[in-house]
């Protein structure tokens, strides 16, 4: 079940508002379409330090898996905070958990909302019609 | 052409490309060790000792990084292709697995043409498995194309948020840098294995293909672009 206390991107991201900031992560359906239910595929994670601005859109890092690197987008614009650090030696948590512990960056967003955010229902119906 | 011209140019499509596929095929020259873009030039040994400036050893003409991920590629005696197309395309559209068998079925069908029975390595073990070498057709993956009990197509994607570049290398024989890896043999060229390549890939994606030329905003991206690839900032970026 995919929780509704966040927004979604078409590229397949998350943004959870926490206070001032908002943690930004990939969605269980990125991870899957990367490695196909074996989470030892994913080989490596560069993600950003603290202070970067970002625009909206803004490719932050990437991930890569056994067979492609894809980039990650941010969904709004904002100023890194810190990234974090359990990612880099513990990929694997991106399949178990990336709705918590699999979170990518927290930012200080310089804006609230934008038009290529989804609610969970927008992003599962986008998804949907994807598959067909 | 040479490392860096090819790199941009499918930077260039993957960056500004057209809404249809763009598929290249092309040669290397001089003959080229391209690195995967998160490899660390520590794990590719000829990589290294070539850029400290040891010349000690079979080293490649000239060392490059790539967009896409994996291993190391001697570009020597083979047959490179990129594929570029939008994410949503149904080639590329899904889980990146299923992307990798679509092209890899085109490719089986060529390689029937000139001779070679190639399939999906699946849970094989190979005879070209290699430890710490670094380079791609020394690991593999279970979508790989194996003949011969050896990996023989080596291949990697760069997904940006609505694009995809698919790089792919078919052996036509092998290097000291890659040693016992599949190849195709002596009998057929580069040139000669295109055509069976472009049947078999216009008839797996149900598509007709359209001879092109680099448009001038991919010449004026390869212009400013091509250098980086070769540049020790991106090549020692790891």
């Amino acid at each position: 079940m995919r929780p509704d206390d966040r927004k979604y991107t078409k590229s397949h991201e998350w943004i959870k508002f926490d206070g001032d900031t908002a943690l930004i992560g990939i969605t269980d359906f990125a991870v899957e379409e990367l490695c196909n239910g074996n989470e030892g595929d994913l080989v490596y994670c560069d993600l950003p330090d603290a202070d970067r601005v970002l625009e909206p859109g803004e490719t932050f890092g990437e991930i890569e898996s056994v067979k492609a690197v894809s980039d990650l987008n941010s969904p709004l614009p904002g100023t890194v905070i810190e990234n974090n650090p359990l990612i880099e030696d513990h990929l694997d948590i991106l399949s178990t958990d990336p709705w918590n512990k699999g979170w990518l960056i927290r930012i200080k967003p310089s804006a609230k909302t934008g038009s290529n955010l989804m609610t969970r229902e927008e992003y599962e119906a986008f998804i949907a019609a994807e598959a067909h | 052409m040479a490392p860096g011209w090819n790199m941009a140019l499918d930077e260039a499509l993957l960056l500004h490309g057209p809404d249809q596929v763009t598929l290249r095929f092309y040669t290397w020259s001089p003959d080229t060790l391209s690195l995967g873009y998160f490899q660390k030039l520590v794990d590719v040994p000829p990589a290294h000792r070539f850029l400290s400036g040891d010349s000690s050893g079979p080293v490649p003409g000239a060392v490059c990084r790539r967009l896409t991920g994996g291993g190391a590629i001697h570009h020597a005696r083979e047959l490179t292709f990129s594929i570029t197309a939008p994410l949503g395309h149904p080639l590329y559209k899904g889980p990146v697995e299923g992307s990798y068998k679509r092209v890899h079925a085109a490719l089986s069908a060529a390689l029937r043409a000139v001779g070679i029975h190639a399939e999906e390595r699946g849970a094989r073990t190979l005879a070209s498995e290699r430890e710490a070498t670094g380079m791609c057709f020394h690991k593999s993956a279970s979508v790989d194309l194996v003949w011969d009990g050896k990996k023989g197509v080596g291949s990697a994607q760069r997904r940006k948020a609505d694009r995809v570049l698919h790089h792919g290398s078919i052996k036509l024989g092998t290097t000291a840098l890659e040693g016992e890896i599949a190849t195709l043999g002596a009998n057929i060229t580069a040139e000669e294995l295109v055509p069976h390549c472009l049947e078999a890939m216009q008839a797996a994606f149900g598509m007709r293909a359209v001879p092109g030329e680099p448009s001038e905003t991919e010449l004026a991206h390869i212009a400013e672009r091509a250098s980086f690839f070769t540049s020790p900032a991106f090549v020692g970026r790891r």
